[in-house]
């Protein structure tokens, strides 16, 4: 009976310490790391830009950089963040692309607005394009990258069971910038620059919690949120 | 007894060896990407040139499948689908257009295109140590007269990437790759095609020919 007694209290210390490291571990999980954000907006006149009711808007990446690419991902964010703005119409980038195929493809996409006026004066693509009612073109140039990353994590697996020890830490940036480009006055009606950066950690004490930095998410929503205002205020 | 011995040993040997052997095959197919390179393509936006073609797509091109073995065996089909872009641009350039494996023997079309993938390269982030997936492709277009005649022969290149992106496997990001580096064929034939000397001299020659014609 002592014996049992004993060893009673030390099973409960031990399920204890367990509950409380699945609570830390839990608590951990749920807990994102931090993101800095900046945004830079300029505008070309303070007056609100307007739209009528069948006219849209398209969100396109720019993809003719060697080394990277604007996600098309991030694309859609920017594209659904600006949908929310009222009297906004986003047509997908895919639509629009496959619509006009080839002149936005990478090779043939149009870098300056000189180029753009060339195309909007031929019959074939200014045509097609003013089918799709598009008054605005928001070019996205920029991408995600991990600039810096530290530490490790190792994983182990046995006949009794497996698990995994270490720290691993990693620091992304995001930078974009976004250009409007207006098809009726064939003019820059602004730019919206944005730049995020956030440490992810991953901590392993037997299983590995991820602690992730949602950089790319708030560089979407801060652009968003600035091209937003572009239509509102 | 003396019989059962052997054989217990023997079958107790034999999963053994199978399991290696299926662990060895499974270690070597994780390492080896196979992609057959599929999707479709949007109707291409382009002037038509007032002109039929024969479109000659030979087995060769038709089966083309890249392959490299070092550092990792990775192997690329972009035959069927490189058919169906040529079709879709042909289609949209042209008035007409035929398809045969051979080149034709007797000619009913104004003029013969023939294409052939003459090189494929891919890079891959873990050789270059970029985000991206590329993939390049290089095509020899061969056009012809209605009498077999060669008119121009030109090289034409296309390059496709795509970002890498968590858990999207090699497969997807390479057909991808693929994709756009097929797509920006097509937007490089249909930009170019006018452009190519012989073919602006063959095309010059026919408007004054019709414009002879024409009173």
């Amino acid at each position: 009976m002592k014996r049992l007694f004993c060893k009673r209290p030390a099973t409960g210390r031990h399920s204890q310490v367990v509950f409380i490291t699945l609570i830390a571990l839990l608590l951990l999980s749920t807990v994102s790391a931090c993101t800095t954000t900046t945004v830079d907006e300029y505008r070309e006149s303070p007056s609100q830009l307007t739209m009528s009711e069948n006219e849209t808007v398209v969100v396109l990446g720019r993809r003719h950089a060697g080394d990277y690419e604007t996600e098309p991902k991030f694309i859609d964010c920017i594209g659904e963040s600006l949908n929310k703005a009222p009297a906004v119409t986003v047509l997908p980038e895919t639509t629009f692309v496959d619509a006009l195929y080839p002149w936005f493809e990478p090779r043939t996409a149009p870098l300056g607005l000189r180029r753009l006026e060339k195309m909007l004066a031929d019959p074939l693509i200014g045509q097609r394009i003013r089918q799709h009612g598009v008054h605005y073109m928001i070019w996205v140039d920029g991408s995600t990258t991990t600039t810096d990353k530290d530490g490790s994590v190792s994983c182990a697996i046995g006949p009794g069971g497996g698990g995994c020890f270490g720290f691993a830490t990693w620091e992304k940036t995001a930078s974009y910038e976004a250009i409007i480009w207006d098809l009726e006055q064939l003019d820059e009606r602004g730019r919206v620059k944005v730049n995020a950066k956030g440490s992810s950690y991953l901590i392993a004490i037997g299983a590995p919690i991820p602690i992730i930095a949602q950089v790319q998410d708030k560089a979407c929503a801060g652009i968003g949120k600035q091209l937003r205002a572009f239509f509102t205020e | 007894m003396t019989t059962v011995a052997p054989n217990l040993k023997t079958s107790s040997k034999l999963p053994v060896k199978l399991l290696l052997a299926i662990c060895f095959v499974i270690s070597l197919s994780g390492c080896a990407t196979h992609v057959e390179v599929s999707g479709t393509f949007p109707k291409p936006l382009s002037r038509q040139y007032p002109f039929t073609t024969t479109l000659v797509f030979n087995e060769d091109f038709r089966s083309y499948r890249f392959e490299n073995l070092v550092p990792r065996e990775v192997s690329v089909a972009v035959g069927d689908t490189q058919v169906q872009l040529f079709q879709a641009v042909s289609g949209s350039m042209f008035k007409g257009t035929e398809v045969r494996d051979l080149m034709p023997k007797n000619v009913t079309t104004d003029l013969i295109f023939k294409p052939t993938v003459t090189d494929v390269q891919i890079a891959m982030p873990y050789e270059t140590q970029l985000k991206v997936f590329e993939v390049w492709i290089k095509y020899k277009i061969e056009l012809f007269d209605h009498n077999s005649e060669l008119i121009a022969a030109w090289v034409m290149p296309a390059y496709g990437k795509t970002p890498t992106r968590f858990l999207k496997s090699e497969s997807d990001a390479l057909n991808q790759a693929a994709m756009v580096a097929l797509r920006d064929a097509g937007a490089n034939l249909i930009t170019s095609f006018g452009n190519v000397p012989q073919v602006k001299a063959w095309l010059t020659t026919q408007s004054a020919k019709e414009a002879v014609l024409t009173p």
